[in-house]
């Protein structure tokens, strides 16, 4: 029983609401993690506010003998800090792009009571165009994903996805297989 | 008990569940629409550092007096 516990943090069937019963994921795509590791620099600095503080402080705070309260505040500031580094951890990983063998769903958690879903079936998508901005873009292999629709204003973008080639070719193959009715094999 | 010391406990007991509030809502939110492993990783990670660090908080709380820091 505890295996089988232990083992949703080992492997995932992928699955989503409104999932249907023949429809398979073909790609899960989030944001690259470099633009989650960048605000949590800023919080790795966050946590050293208390430990630069006290040392500043010490004198002061042995004089008063106010340790026990220094402490108290100081694990108050990093339950607020650990609060607030799952809720952007949350947004980041609540922020998908699904591929599946039928369409794309892209959602976009804009925060915890904001939540934006787009839908576009397979059928509909005319145009995939990809955008590599910058060195770090570059280097790291993340940049955007455009996808143009049949209707003429209707553009889905998806942002600094990983490897957005290989993202622009596994919906090429994905619309040519609806196309011809030829099975699509994602390499 | 004096005046402050209750408003200190009010204050410190109702911070902790707006802390807890949060917390469920963000858990909610990971286990209802995460995909994928990543989700179910991240909410066990953050349930296990926030019972830890309120387990530590508490601790921290019991110590403090109150009438010392009202005396200064």
């Amino acid at each position: 029983m505890i295996r089988s516990l232990l083992s949703i943090f080992r492997e995932s069937t992928n699955s989503f609401e409104g999932q249907k019963d023949d429809e398979n994921i073909v790609l899960l795509l989030r944001r690259h993690p470099f633009t989650i590791y960048i605000r949590i620099g800023f919080y790795v600095l966050a946590f050293l506010v208390p430990i630069v503080a006290g040392v500043m402080f010490y004198s002061y705070l042995s004089v008063h003998n106010w340790f026990d309260t220094f402490f108290f505040v100081s694990s108050i500031w990093y339950l607020g800090l650990w609060l607030a580094v799952f809720h952007s951890l949350t947004l980041y990983t609540l922020n998908t792009v699904l591929i599946t063998d039928r369409r794309i769903i892209d959602s976009d958690q804009h925060g915890l009571f904001n939540r934006e879903t787009s839908e576009l079936h397979s059928n509909r998508i005319q145009d995939v165009s990809t955008h590599t901005n910058g060195m770090i873009e570059t280097f790291l292999q993340f940049g955007d994903v455009t996808v143009q629709t049949a209707a003429s204003e209707k553009q889905f973008v998806f942002h600094q996805v990983p490897r957005p080639d290989k993202v622009k070719d596994v919906i090429m193959q994905m619309t040519a297989s609806k196309h011809t009715g030829v099975k699509a094999v994602v390499q | 008990m004096p005046l402050l010391e209750i408003i200190f406990n009010v204050l410190v007991i109702g911070l902790l569940f707006v802390y807890w509030a949060v917390a469920f809502i963000i858990l909610y939110h990971l286990t209802r629409f995460g995909v994928g492993v990543q989700p179910k990783r991240f909410a066990a990670i953050f349930m296990l550092g926030s019972i830890i660090l309120f387990t530590v908080t508490i601790i921290l709380f019991m110590k403090i007096d109150i009438n010392l820091l009202i005396s200064q």
